[in-house]
C-alpha cells in the first residue's frame, strides 16, 4: 500500500508517480477511493464510504471497487 | 481585436508536421494574431511552445466522425474565439474540405482546395494531372500480384521504386529486393502496389498558394540538399528553375488550385517529372516566409477575405537550415492538456 | 444529497496514445432511447434480447432516395432487389411494393421470390451455379437469366430444345475498372476476349436471344469513377454485338456494390467523409451512358443495389451480460449477441449507442459475443463509459447480410421486428426454438437413450 503514499494526486484526477515517471488519470470516484486507500482504509470501509458518499448500492460499490483494485494491481500501484 | 488562428500538425518531431512552420509564418504577418495549436497527442511539442501557441487544444481524431470534430472546433470558437482554421495534416483535409461551408457559417474561415482538386492529387491520378499540365511522370505500373511485379520490373529494369498506394516508397536494385519491399508494403498497406521507374535528376520542390481562380499568391522553389533517414528535408536551397516554376504555374492555372500545396518533382535536363502533389503546405513552409514570400500569412489573409500580397521575387541561393533544439516545460501544462484537453 | 456516482477508473498515459478524446466522442457515448419513436425498453420487453429491429420508414426513404438519384437522370431504370442482402419476406415485400423487381442467385431465392408473388419475368437470375432444373423453371416462367459460364450456355440450349422456347439471356462480364480486388471469377472476362467468345458462342448456337449485358464489379466500392469505366465498356460491347450479330441489347445491368454509411475496417476516414453520396454514383453512371449511347437509344439500366438500400434501416439491440477486466487493463463486455448473428462484424465497426445516460469517461473496451469461441468479437476497439450490467447497446447499421448470413450455432436466432411507418411494431420473424432445429433430425430407434 505504501506505493500509493508517494503519488501526487490532484483533485482533478491527474496522478504523477515521481519514482517511475508514469502519469495516470482517474475520475472523481477514483480520487475518492485512492485517498481512502492512502489513509489506510480497508475494503469494507471503502465500500461503506462509497455507499454513504454516493448513495450507490453496496453490491455495485463492491463490484466496482474490486474492478478498480484490479486496475491498480495491473499498474503495480498496489500489491 | 486580434485575429485568432488555429493550426494543426504541431508535432515538430523527427517526422515533423507543418504546423510549427505555419505558425512562425503567421506570427511574422505583421497583423495582430493569436495562434492556437491543435494536437492529437498530449506530447506534441507545439503544445509546450507557449511563445508561439497562445493556447493548445486536443482534437478528436478525424476518423471519429465529422460531427464530433466540428463540435470541438465550435467549442473552441465559443469559448476562446476562432477566426481562421489552417488544417495541416492529410488525414484532416477531406473532412475539413467537406465541412468548410458549415465552418464558414459559424465564422471559422478556411482556404482550401475543393474536394475534386483534393482527389486529383491521389497517386493514381497523377498521370492525368501531368498530361493536363504538360509534364512527365515516371513510368508507372499499378500491380496487385507477383506476376504483375515481375512484369513491371521486366519492363522497367532496375533500379525501380516500389510504393504503397498511400505511403512508403522504397528503391529496389534487384529482383530479390523488389520482392522484399513488395511483401513489406503489401503487409502494411495492402494492394495495389505502385512500381515506378527511377528518374535520376535533381529533386526539386515548389511550395505555393493558389487563389482558386487560376492565379497564385507566390511560389518558392527549392532543392533539397540533405535529407534525414526518414526522407525529410534537413538543409535546402532556393532555386529559380524557370521550367519548374512555369510547370507549377500551369498546374495552378489548369486546376484552378485553391490553398496551399507542395509540388514535388524531379528535374532532368529540360524535362519535369511529377512525383507527388501534397494538398497542403509542407513542413519546410517557413522557408518561404524567410525569403520574403510569407505564404502562411498570405493564406490567413486570403481566408479572411483580405487582399493578400502576390509578389514572389525571392532570391535564389538562400539556405534553409533545420536544427535540433530543446527546452524545459512544466508538468502543469501536461496535466492540463491531459485532464482538460486544453491549456 | 449524494454526489453523482461514476464507476471508478484509472488509466496510465501512454506515449503516442495521449489523446483525451482519442477515438471517442468528447460528449460520451451516444444515447438512443428509441427507434422511430418506439422505446428500446418496450421492444426488449415484448420481444426479448437480442433483437433485430427494422425501420420501414428508413427503408422506404432510402429506396426512394437511391431510385430518384437514377430516375431523375435517365429515362429507363429498373431496380432489382438483391435478395441475398436481405430476403426476409417483409423486407422484400416492402421493396417490391416500392417497385423493385427481384434479383436472385440461387433456386432457393428464386422459389422464395415466386412464393412471395413475384412473377417470373420480374426476376433476374444470377450466379455461378444454376442447376439445370432451376433453369427449366426460370426459362418456362420467363425470368431473365445472366449467364456465368460456357457450360451454362450449353445447359440453356438444352432447356430451349426441351421446352421449344427461345430464352432471353444476358451474359455476365468481368473487367478491369481500376478497382481492387477484381472479381474475375464471375462471368466472362472483357479484356482477354472471353466475353466476345461467349457472344460468338451464343450466336453460333442460334437458340438463345442475347438481350442484355451484366457486370457486378464487387462490393462496398468507394470509387464512383469505376462505374463510369464499367458502363463505357459495357456500352461499347453492346454496340459491337448489335453491329456484328442480329441481337438487340435491351438492358445493361451494372450490378450493385454501392457502399452504405458503415465503418469499414481498414478505412481510416469516417463514413460521412469516405463514402461518396449516391448522387455521385448516379451522375457517373448516367453521364457515361448518355455520352456513349447512340442517339435515341435508351436501353434499360438495371441496378441491383442491396446494401446501400437496406443496411441503414436495420438495428440490433443487445444487452450487457457481464464485464471483466482483461490482463492488459482493458475492459471486456460479454453481450448476448455475437458473430453468430452479426456476420458483418468481421468487416465493420458498427455505430454503438447505449440506451441510457451513463456517467464516466469513455475507455477503450472490447465487445465479446456469447459464443464459447475466441473469434466471437463484435468490436475490438469500442470506446464506452463503464457500463452496468443490463445496459442495452444498439448496433447499427446491420440491415444488410446479417439476417441472411447468420448461423444457428450453439444459440437460437433471435426475433426480427419491423417498426411500421405508423409506429406500430410487428413481428416479422419469430425467435427460433428447439423445435425449429430438431424438426429435420431423425434419431435411429436403436440409439435412443434408455430412460
Amino acid at each position: 500500500m505504501n506505493r500509493l503514499a508517494r503519488l501526487a494526486i490532484s483533485d482533478e484526477g491527474f496522478i504523477f508517480d515521481p519514482e517511475t515517471g508514469n502519469s495516470y488519470t482517474t475520475n472523481s470516484t477514483g480520487v475518492f477511493i485512492l485517498n481512502l486507500l492512502k489513509s489506510g482504509a480497508d475494503e469494507d470501509e471503502i465500500v461503506k464510504a462509497l455507499v454513504e458518499e454516493y448513495g450507490v448500492d453496496e453490491e455495485e460499490a463492491r463490484r466496482d471497487l474490486y474492478d478498480f483494485l484490479e486496475q491498480l494491481r495491473v499498474y503495480r500501484l498496489i500489491d | 481585436m486580434s485575429v485568432k488562428v488555429a493550426v494543426s500538425g504541431i508535432n515538430a518531431v523527427d517526422n515533423p508536421g507543418p504546423g510549427v512552420g505555419i505558425a512562425k509564418g503567421i506570427k511574422e504577418s505583421g497583423m495582430d494574431v493569436e495562434i492556437y495549436g491543435l494536437a492529437y497527442d498530449s506530447m506534441e511539442p507545439g503544445i509546450y511552445m507557449r511563445w508561439l501557441f497562445k493556447r493548445a487544444f486536443m482534437m478528436p481524431y478525424p476518423s471519429v466522425g465529422e460531427d464530433v470534430f466540428i463540435e470541438r472546433l465550435l467549442y473552441i470558437k465559443a469559448h476562446h474565439g476562432l477566426d481562421v482554421l489552417v488544417p495541416a495534416l492529410d488525414a484532416e483535409l477531406p473532412l475539413v474540405i467537406k465541412a468548410a461551408d458549415r465552418l464558414k457559417e459559424a465564422g471559422i474561415h478556411t482556404f482550401l482546395p475543393t474536394y475534386e482538386q483534393f482527389k486529383l492529387r491521389a497517386k493514381d491520378r497523377l498521370p492525368e494531372v501531368a498530361e493536363r499540365i504538360g509534364v512527365k511522370v515516371p513510368k508507372t505500373f499499378v500491380v496487385s500480384s507477383y506476376e504483375g511485379l515481375v512484369k513491371a520490373t521486366n519492363e522497367l529494369g532496375f533500379p525501380v521504386m516500389i510504393k504503397g498506394i498511400f505511403y512508403k516508397a522504397k528503391k529496389a536494385f534487384n529482383a530479390a529486393e523488389a520482392t522484399t519491399h513488395f511483401n513489406a508494403i503489401v503487409s502494411e498497406w495492402g494492394y495495389p502496389v505502385i512500381v515506378q521507374e527511377v528518374i535520376s535528376g535533381e529533386e526539386m520542390n515548389v511550395v505555393g498558394l493558389g487563389d482558386g481562380e487560376g492565379g497564385h499568391f507566390g511560389l518558392v522553389a527549392i532543392k533539397k540538399l540533405w535529407i534525414t533517414s526518414l526522407g525529410k528535408i534537413w538543409t535546402g536551397v532556393t532555386v529559380r528553375n524557370e521550367n519548374l516554376l512555369n510547370a507549377t504555374e500551369r498546374f495552378v492555372r489548369e486546376l484552378r488550385w485553391r490553398g496551399g500545396f507542395e509540388f514535388e518533382c524531379i528535374v532532368k535536363d529540360d524535362e519535369i517529372y511529377l512525383i507527388e502533389i501534397n494538398p497542403r503546405f509542407p513542413a519546410w513552409v517557413y522557408f518561404s516566409a524567410g525569403v520574403g514570400v510569407n505564404l502562411p500569412a498570405r493564406l490567413m489573409k486570403a481566408a479572411l477575405g483580405m487582399e493578400a500580397e502576390r509578389d514572389w521575387d525571392y532570391e535564389a541561393g538562400k539556405l534553409y537550415i533545420r536544427y535540433t533544439d530543446d527546452f524545459v516545460a512544466d508538468m502543469e501544462v501536461f496535466q492540463n492538456v491531459v485532464v482538460k484537453g486544453e491549456v | 444529497m449524494a454526489k453523482r456516482y461514476e464507476k471508478p477508473v484509472i488509466h496510465r498515459l501512454q506515449m503516442g496514445m495521449m489523446n483525451k478524446f482519442g477515438f471517442a466522442s468528447p460528449f460520451g457515448a451516444r444515447v438512443r432511447k428509441h427507434i422511430d419513436g418506439v422505446a428500446i425498453d418496450e421492444l426488449v420487453e415484448r420481444f426479448g434480447s437480442p433483437l433485430f429491429v427494422f425501420s420501414e420508414r428508413r427503408l422506404r426513404q432510402k429506396f426512394r432516395e437511391v431510385k430518384n438519384a437514377f430516375t431523375l437522370r435517365y429515362p429507363n431504370v429498373e431496380f432489382s432487389w438483391s435478395y441475398k442482402t436481405n430476403y426476409l419476406d417483409a423486407i422484400a415485400a416492402i421493396l417490391h411494393d416500392e417497385g423493385a423487381t427481384a434479383e436472385v442467385v440461387s433456386e432457393f431465392e428464386y422459389e422464395k421470390a415466386r412464393r412471395l408473388g413475384v412473377p417470373g419475368e420480374q426476376i433476374i437470375y444470377n450466379g455461378p451455379y444454376k442447376p439445370i432444373d432451376s433453369l427449366r423453371v426460370a426459362v418456362k416462367e420467363g425470368a431473365r437469366i445472366n449467364i456465368d459460364t460456357f457450360e451454362e450456355i450449353a445447359d440453356l440450349e438444352q432447356v430451349a430444345d426441351e421446352l421449344g422456347i427461345r430464352p432471353k439471356v444476358a451474359i455476365r462480364v468481368n473487367m478491369d475498372t481500376g478497382i481492387h480486388p477484381r472479381w474475375s471469377r464471375f462471368g466472362f472476362n472483357y479484356e482477354n476476349g472471353q466475353a466476345w467468345d461467349a457472344v460468338k458462342r451464343i450466336a453460333m448456337g442460334g437458340k438463345l436471344d442475347l438481350v442484355g449485358l451484366h457486370c457486378h464489379m464487387g462490393t462496398f466500392i468507394l470509387k464512383p469513377e469505376a462505374y463510369e469505366i464499367e458502363v463505357k465498356k459495357l456500352v461499347d460491347l453492346a454496340y459491337r454485338i448489335e453491329d456484328e450479330y442480329d441481337f438487340k441489347i435491351e438492358y445493361i445491368d451494372v450490378g450493385g456494390g454501392f457502399p452504405s454509411r458503415n465503418r469499414l475496417k481498414g478505412i481510416y476516414l469516417p463514413p460521412d467523409v469516405a463514402v461518396p453520396p449516391i448522387d455521385e454514383y448516379a451522375e457517373r453512371i448516367t453521364t457515361a451512358l448518355l455520352s456513349s449511347l447512340r442517339p435515341g437509344d435508351y436501353p434499360k439500366l438495371i441496378l441491383e443495389s442491396g446494401r446501400a438500400i437496406v443496411d441503414e434501416s436495420g438495428f440490433l439491440i443487445t444487452t450487457v451480460h457481464a464485464s471483466k477486466r482483461l490482463p492488459d487493463g482493458r475492459r471486456g463486455y460479454v453481450l448476448d449477441a455475437g458473430v453468430n448473428i452479426l456476420f458483418t462484424a468481421f468487416w465493420y465497426h458498427f455505430n454503438v449507442e447505449i440506451d441510457r445516460e451513463v456517467q464516466g469517461a469513455a475507455e477503450p473496451c472490447i465487445l465479446y459475443g456469447p459464443l464459447c469461441m475466441n473469434i466471437d468479437v463484435v468490436d475490438d476497439r469500442a470506446y464506452l463509459p463503464p457500463l452496468p450490467r443490463g445496459t442495452r447497446l444498439i448496433l447499427s447499421p446491420v440491415g444488410a447480410y446479417n439476417v441472411t448470413q447468420w448461423m444457428q450455432f450453439i444459440r437460437y436466432r433471435p426475433a426480427v421486428v419491423l417498426v411500421g411507418e405508423d409506429g406500430k411494431v410487428e413481428l416479422i420473424r419469430e425467435a427460433e426454438s428447439l423445435e425449429d432445429i430438431v424438426r429435420r433430425e431423425r434419431l435411429p430407434e436403436r440409439l435412443k437413450l434408455k430412460g
